[in-house]
């Protein structure tokens, strides 16, 4: 496979297209696949020789295909992508023209796949010279990808088998790694409600379906909607492949603050399990109310948590901490009237900057206000005033 | 400003190769007007009348066609339309007459105690900024030229969302100014992170981004990304605590800290000071919801960094209630969230006022 000729290739090319062999077809288009290491196939001019063989733009698409296996046997990740894009472009029009057809959906998964690739090596050497401004490239891969979706979510003719409908949630999810990278999560929204209003939503394959809510999940969970996304994160992590361990971990790092956030603290083996062991103090500092070790923790790993963009979730955490250290308070003077002093000196064991006592105040305020506490505060007394049954109800029966 | 971008490269898209793009980027086009006013435009509002009355000769106002002052005629905005060619060079100006103008309009417009109203300065400065900002994007203006310009553009907008609030809508659009200020400090904020620098005055516009942005995670996440060194700026620093204060919901917190705030923060922060009150009432109906307990009026004062009499009409409007000795009764069924428009946000300005300054935008 590896020696074809050049006649041989397209030759295969001709007779996948006849007979509509997508997948095969894909396979001929995507560097994922061995020939494109084939040195008889790198020219830096085939157009001539496709156009003895395929149709346009057929001619056209594999012409531009070659000439980016040349470019990227060069490592010229520039012209690579310059070209792969006229790939997509010669695609869109063979596509269009097929219609209530969708045999030639996985060559558009493969070839939509290597843009946003190559997008991303030409941006990294583009940098290196110091030449574009970052995220250009992949917003303007991020283009071509949103021509391929409107191709598709328009398809409205075709039944179910054929439609081209099929094709959106891939480019969903290539759009989601692009728009997250270069930080427009506000672009996700209009991809989001496509799919949403699509009766297809429930019937794509697995693998798409957990990336999908990946996405959707960490989009939810910037957006402060904690319960959606700990619903996506967890279908994306019961879901995703058990040989995925990378990917499982690279949803656990989402997962995890938003569970923690709901009560539900992780164990030490699934920490150990997935090498996330930067979790391991922050935990422990939430479950044991202790304040000083939560801040320590977080600063400590703080490159790692603003890089994930958890930083100023795992914050959040504070709140559930003072109900844990308050609780803690309340334990150790077993009575139901407890002085407000009491709460004062415990925050500053826990070294919270210069608090004072209306400080404890609103904390035990904001703290009944949200449910963590069952009881009122008496300003008289200097007495927070707390419920005989259940002053400190169970942390996921509240929020 | 991205939806824009993002427009304008899905056409080119369409359009085979790249070839067309990269010429439009060789022909931008670059301005040649030497005056604030290109000599076109004076002439024809001139001769319909259009003048407005800080670019007339002094003089002539009163005379049936007044006489434009090239000195003081400032380009108009004018909404890009079909057919229309806004890339005519007499018509732009380049980015030093673009600096030259903005000085113009904020020190000696913006900044004068002789014009008034300052619903009208604001009108007019407004729009001649507008128009300054279309006249940078047609001619792609970046660099230090474009920082500075935008910097002084977000101080005006900022202290003009300060200073009328309140106005009737027909006077000043709230709204209106919002989009402009986010448009030009997303604009900055870029800038900053894509041109190398020096940019002296980064630490005061991240920090205002931020307070003008409270609780946005999107600007809160945007300034803890940003290098260490500039992270522990105090301005930064301060505005980080405020933030956290604000999501953490502790008001208290948020109004003391809100004291350290210079005059221009202040502005910036004042339009979440209405949201952060009234979370103090509510949560404070919660906490202190108890039929046989009081809470001095005065100490709520202090929290709510307001006078007594401001403090009780604050309770009035949220249901709250203040007995005849000057104690407030918190009631959880009691606190109502009030009907849109009836809180006046400009009665409880007094925070800033007591700084207030001459801005110097």
């Amino acid at each position: 496979m590896a020696h074809i000729t050049i006649n041989q290739y397209l030759q295969q090319v001709y007779e996948a297209i006849d007979n509509h062999e997508g997948t095969f077809c894909a396979e001929l288009l995507s560097f994922k696949h061995p020939h494109v290491a084939n040195p008889r196939l790198q020219l830096a001019t085939p157009e001539e020789k496709c156009q003895q063989v395929l149709e346009p733009p057929y001619d056209e698409m594999v012409a531009a295909h070659l000439r980016c296996t040349y470019a990227v046997a060069n490592h010229d990740f520039v012209e690579a992508y310059k070209f792969q894009t006229l790939v997509i472009q010669s695609f869109l029009r063979a596509f269009q023209s097929h219609k209530e057809e969708n045999w030639a959906l996985p060559i558009m998964f493969a070839i939509t796949l290597d843009l946003r690739i190559f997008a991303n090596n030409a941006e990294q050497q583009q940098q290196k010279k110091g030449k574009g401004q970052p995220g250009e490239m992949l917003e303007k891969a991020a283009d071509q990808l949103m021509s391929c979706f409107r191709v598709c979510a328009s398809d409205n003719r075709a039944g179910i088998e054929d439609s081209k409908k099929w094709g959106m949630m891939f480019l969903s999810n290539q759009l989601f790694k692009i728009y997250f990278k270069i930080n427009k999560l506000h672009l996700c929204k209009p991809l989001i409600r496509a799919i949403d209003s699509s009766n297809l939503k429930n019937d794509y394959s697995p693998a798409q379906k957990v990336t999908y809510k990946y996405y959707v999940g960490r989009k939810a969970m910037f957006d402060s909607d904690f319960k959606p996304a700990e619903e996506y994160l967890s279908y994306a992590f019961h879901h995703c492949h058990r040989s995925s361990q990378k990917n499982k971990r690279m949803i656990l790092i989402y997962l995890l603050p938003v569970k923690m956030l709901l009560g539900h603290m992780p164990t030490h083996q699934l920490l150990k399990k997935y090498d996330l062991m930067q979790f391991a103090d922050v935990t422990k500092a939430v479950s044991e109310g202790n304040l000083l070790l939560l801040n320590e923790a977080l600063s400590k790993h703080e490159t790692f948590f603003i890089r994930c963009g958890i930083f100023l979730i795992l914050e959040k955490l504070k709140i559930i901490t003072y109900r844990n250290l308050f609780k803690k308070v309340y334990l150790l003077l077993r009575t139901h009237q407890l002085p407000l002093d009491a709460f004062l000196v415990a925050l500053r064991m826990m070294k919270v900057e210069d608090v004072d006592i209306d400080e404890v105040q609103c904390f035990l305020a904001n703290l009944i206000y949200m449910g963590h506490i069952k009881g009122y505060i008496s300003h008289q007394h200097q007495k927070l005033v707390v419920s005989k049954q259940n002053p400190f109800p169970p942390l996921s029966s509240v929020s | 400003m991205a939806g824009q971008r993002q427009r304008a490269g899905q056409e080119g898209g369409r359009r085979k190769g790249q070839i067309p793009k990269q010429q439009l980027k060789d022909s931008v086009p670059r301005g040649t007007c030497q005056t604030m006013c290109p000599a076109n435009e004076l002439h024809d509002r001139e001769a319909q009348n259009r003048l407005h009355r800080f670019e007339m000769i002094a003089g002539t106002e009163r005379d049936r066609r007044p006489k434009g002052d090239p000195l003081r005629a400032v380009k108009e905005y004018s909404r890009p339309a079909a057919g229309k060619d806004a890339t005519n060079p007499t018509d732009l100006r380049p980015p030093a007459v673009l600096r030259k103008t903005v000085s113009y309009l904020i020190d000696d417009i913006a900044g004068s105690s002789s014009l008034h109203p300052w619903t009208e300065v604001y009108d007019f400065v407004f729009d001649r900024l507008r128009s300054v900002k279309q006249d940078m994007i047609i001619q792609r203006v970046s660099g230090m030229d474009c920082v500075a310009i935008l910097e002084r553009t977000v101080r005006f907008l900022i202290f003009a969302s300060y200073r009328l609030c309140g106005e009737p809508l027909q006077l000043y659009n709230p709204c209106i100014n919002d989009t402009h200020l986010q448009e030009c400090l997303s604009w900055l904020l870029e800038c900053y992170a894509n041109e190398t620098g020096p940019h002296p005055n980064q630490e005061e516009f991240q920090a205002l981004g931020l307070l003008y942005n409270l609780g946005s995670g999107r600007a809160a996440q945007h300034v803890i990304e940003l290098p260490e060194q500039l992270r522990s700026t105090p301005a930064i620093t301060l505005a980080l605590s405020i933030n956290r204060a604000f999501v953490e919901r502790n008001p208290v917190r948020l109004l003391r800290l809100s004291q350290q705030l210079n005059f221009l923060q202040s502005c910036a922060l004042h339009r979440h000071l209405v949201a952060c009150r009234k979370d103090l009432l509510l949560i404070y109906s919660h906490g202190y919801s108890s039929r046989n307990c009081r809470f001095p009026l005065d100490r709520l004062a202090q929290l709510l960094s307001l006078d007594r009499s401001r403090t009780a009409q604050l309770c009035q409007v949220y249901g709250v209630e203040v007995n005849q000795d000057n104690q407030v009764v918190f009631s959880k069924a009691a606190f109502s969230e009030l009907e849109q428009g009836k809180m006046q946000c400009k009665l409880y300005h007094s925070t800033v006022s007591e700084k207030q300054k001459r801005p110097h935008c």
